[in-house]
């Protein structure tokens, strides 16, 4: 199993927000990950990632020196940051057979979270009904979200034209009453093939 | 018959009566997609034959047509999905989905349901609707963009008068020359053709390659009797006609005179003028007496029958081109209208040529008077058959060419084909109209026409009129639109559905009516069979199937 990259500190039905392990490997935009709770993994695609203080009260200051240096100078820097992402809940494991629609419940608070390996990318991105989902959460960029998410599904196909033709086509099925939104998602996956 | 593979479709609207709409599959090739074609929609029970007659660019959202995809990637994924054709089809026919051998096609009276695949039709689907061919149903063409024969029923072709229409080039002679080959070969009717322009009787002149193209007499013999009026026509180098015809002036009609008024013009005084000559001089006698007087002569006739002596002139010199037609005469020695009745009981058929006197003047005459006759000799005949129960005449064929001569509104109702376009099927009469200017003939008369066959036509009202009558009339004006040289839209009494068919090639006709070869020789040698097993199993006793 992939080395894990964040722990689930707080849940909704249909997203969940994790702390990432480390400062240096934040979870990409647009990824599938996994949260592996009660035995029953959680698949969600980060939607959003950021830095902040642990200190809610406190926020980080501008010291003028490039970030790896101010690191090696004052390594208790590092210590009051913390990076956290949040993902959208596009499906689950049920007992072998991966299901894109929500679980039944959100992983557990504490559950860990894992990048999504190549099989679990393509199985999830078969039928591409994942972005119906996420279309209907509010406040999400969904046109940058949908276009990274399919780059990434049609990178892990090494680069397979049908693939993105079929996405495509989902796409402009799934919001062909919202055609510029659609637009400007196929121009931004056909730009990347 | 599920999974066809060659679906084009499927139904997503409609109505019977304005057709059906159905969405073209994403993988289809609209180029490839033209109307005209026999589709078939395959519903739960039922087959539906439709014809093909639109194909519509359609769009789900309004932005993609202000905003059209940039690129070749862009379009293919918007096409089928916001970017759509949409194809227009008419239910004709429906069948059951296995029909057993009763099952006819009949007129679809309900539509497939939503989302029923289209596919093109097979070869299965339109020998299912047209039938096989054979000797009472030949092949005269096969529908556009396949490769399947597309058969004409004679046996109901001509219980109806029909019509084959189309404007000149459109090979609408040619098609006639093999609708009547094969009426002829099938012994169906006896044809009697008025051949205007030398086409019917030893051969024709191709109009594509310019050479002789064999015509009736060549390929089917002394089955055919050739009529002339002028024999010493360059016509009969190669073959003597049968009988030459000569005309009386008693036989000429004044309705006869009528008719041909714009060629002889007549005016209307004239023609009043006509009627006290043949009052006041008998109606045999009037017409070779007038033409036979000299100036003075006629001053006395102005004075004995007290008309206006300028319109007696111009009557007379009006009625003198009838001179110019060395074949009506005073004395004739015998009787054509007998002797074409001869040949119609001996069971031949009669080609009517005209030579070098084939000008319309001549041509409506001849055509008329002997139709009159012969019309008079069919009714008595018939009523005679029906009276004492022997079997009534062979339905008779009349081929007449520039039919709107003979059938313009103005005469329609008086000449004797008026009356045998309207009534005489009854008296098994009826006629083969081949115009190209159907808009000239009345629209009664059109609208009694059983099988239409339609070439191209370039004139609206040309267009209209040979629709005189038709249901899904939209359909087919825009089929008749579209028909190439050649083509032609079958419609009518003897086909159970409109079809375009690109025609048979003629040197194809030639080998099977002249050799007896592929459907015909088929049916030569299975009647032989069944001879041969007859002889068998009833030795030499005169026992005859069919």
């Amino acid at each position: 199993m992939a080395e894990r990259i964040g722990e689930v500190i707080q849940v909704y039905t249909t997203r969940f927000l994790a702390q990432s392990d480390d400062l240096s490997t934040p979870p990409h935009f647009g990824s599938f990950v996994r949260a592996e709770s009660q035995g029953m993994p959680i698949y969600g695609l980060v939607y959003n990632v950021y830095e902040a203080s642990i200190d809610p009260n406190r926020r980080a200051m501008a010291y003028g020196i490039e970030r790896e240096e101010l690191f090696r100078h004052q390594p208790q820097i590092a210590e009051f940051l913390k990076v956290e992402f949040e993902a959208a809940i596009i499906g689950f494991n049920d007992i072998g057979y991966i299901r894109a629609y929500l679980p039944p419940f959100p992983p557990r608070i504490h559950s860990f979270v894992y990048p999504c390996n190549r099989q679990e990318v393509l199985d999830l991105t078969e039928d591409l009904e994942f972005i119906r989902s996420i279309n209907a959460l509010p406040g999400l960029p969904i046109e940058e979200l949908a276009a990274a998410s399919i780059r990434l599904a049609y990178a892990e196909r090494e680069n397979d034209r049908a693939f993105l033709m079929r996405a495509g086509q989902e796409i402009a099925q799934l919001l062909k009453d919202e055609y510029e939104k659609a637009r400007s998602i196929i121009r931004r996956i056909s730009d990347g093939g | 018959m599920a999974g066809r593979s060659n679906k084009i479709g499927t139904i997503v609207s409609g109505s019977l009566l304005s057709g059906l709409e159905a969405k073209l599959a994403e993988d289809v090739n609209v180029e490839g997609i033209s109307i005209g074609r026999l589709i078939v929609v395959d519903g739960k029970d039922n087959k539906f034959f439709c014809l093909l007659k639109d194909v519509s660019l359609e769009a789900t959202n309004e932005d993609i047509l202000l905003n059209p995809p940039s690129d070749d990637f862009a379009r293919r994924v918007h096409a089928g999905v916001n970017t759509f054709y949409k194809l227009a089809i008419q239910p004709m026919l429906i069948t059951t989905q296995d029909p057993t051998g009763d099952d006819r096609p009949r007129p679809s009276t309900t539509v497939p349901p939503h989302f029923s695949p289209v596919c093109e039709a097979t070869e299965e689907d339109v020998s299912l609707i047209f039938g096989s061919p054979g000797i009472t149903n030949p092949e005269i063409g096969s529908p556009i963009f396949m490769d399947v024969p597309v058969c004409l029923n004679l046996e109901k072709f001509c219980k109806r008068s029909n019509a084959i229409f189309g404007k000149s080039g459109s090979g609408k002679s040619v098609l006639a020359r093999m609708v009547l080959g094969y009426l002829v070969k099938s012994d169906m009717a006896i044809t009697l053709i008025f051949d205007m322009h030398g086409e019917y009787g030893w051969s024709a002149t191709s109009e594509g390659t310019g050479s002789d193209d064999p015509s009736l007499r060549q390929l089917l013999g002394s089955k055919i009797a050739i009529f002339t009026v002028d024999p010493n026509s360059p016509l009969y180098m190669r073959v003597r006609p049968d009988y030459d015809v000569q005309i009386p002036y008693g036989a000429i009609e004044i309705a006869d005179l009528e008719l041909a008024a714009g060629e002889l013009g007549l005016t209307q005084a004239g023609i009043e003028t006509m009627y006290r000559l043949a009052d006041k001089w008998g109606e045999e006698k009037w017409l070779a007496r007038f033409l036979d007087m000299d100036t003075d002569e006629l001053s006395m006739a102005v004075e004995e029958l007290k008309v206006n002596d300028q319109a007696l002139g111009k009557l007379h010199r009006c009625l003198s081109r009838l001179k110019r037609l060395p074949f009506i005469r005073k004395e004739v020695a015998d009787d054509t209208v007998d002797r074409i009745m001869n040949e119609i009981q001996a069971g031949r058929h009669i080609v009517f040529q005209f030579g070098r006197y084939n000008s319309m003047l001549a041509y409506i005459l001849v055509a008329n008077i002997l139709t009159r006759r012969l019309h008079k000799l069919y009714v008595d005949k018939t009523d005679l058959a029906r009276a004492t129960g022997i079997d009534v005449p062979k339905p008779l064929v009349v081929t007449i060419e520039e039919a709107h001569k003979f059938l313009d509104p103005q005469v329609a109702r008086q000449t004797t084909f008026g009356t045998i376009a309207r009534e005489m099927r009854k008296y098994n009469m009826v006629l083969l109209l081949i115009d190209q200017r159907p808009s000239g003939i009345d629209d009664e008369i059109l609208s009694q026409v059983g099988t239409r066959i339609v070439g191209e036509l370039g004139d609206e009202r040309d267009i209209s009129a040979v629709l005189t009558g038709l249901p899904s009339q939209g359909t087919l004006k825009v089929l008749i639109n579209n028909l190439e040289p050649r083509q032609f839209l079958l419609t009518g009494f003897a086909l159970p559905m409109p079809v375009v068919i690109d025609a048979k090639d003629y040197d194809e006709f030639c080998r099977e009516i002249s050799l007896g070869s592929g459907i015909i020789q088929d049916e030569i040698e299975r009647r032989k069979t069944m001879d041969e097993l007859a002889a068998k199993v009833y030795g030499d006793d005169e026992i005859i199937f069919d």
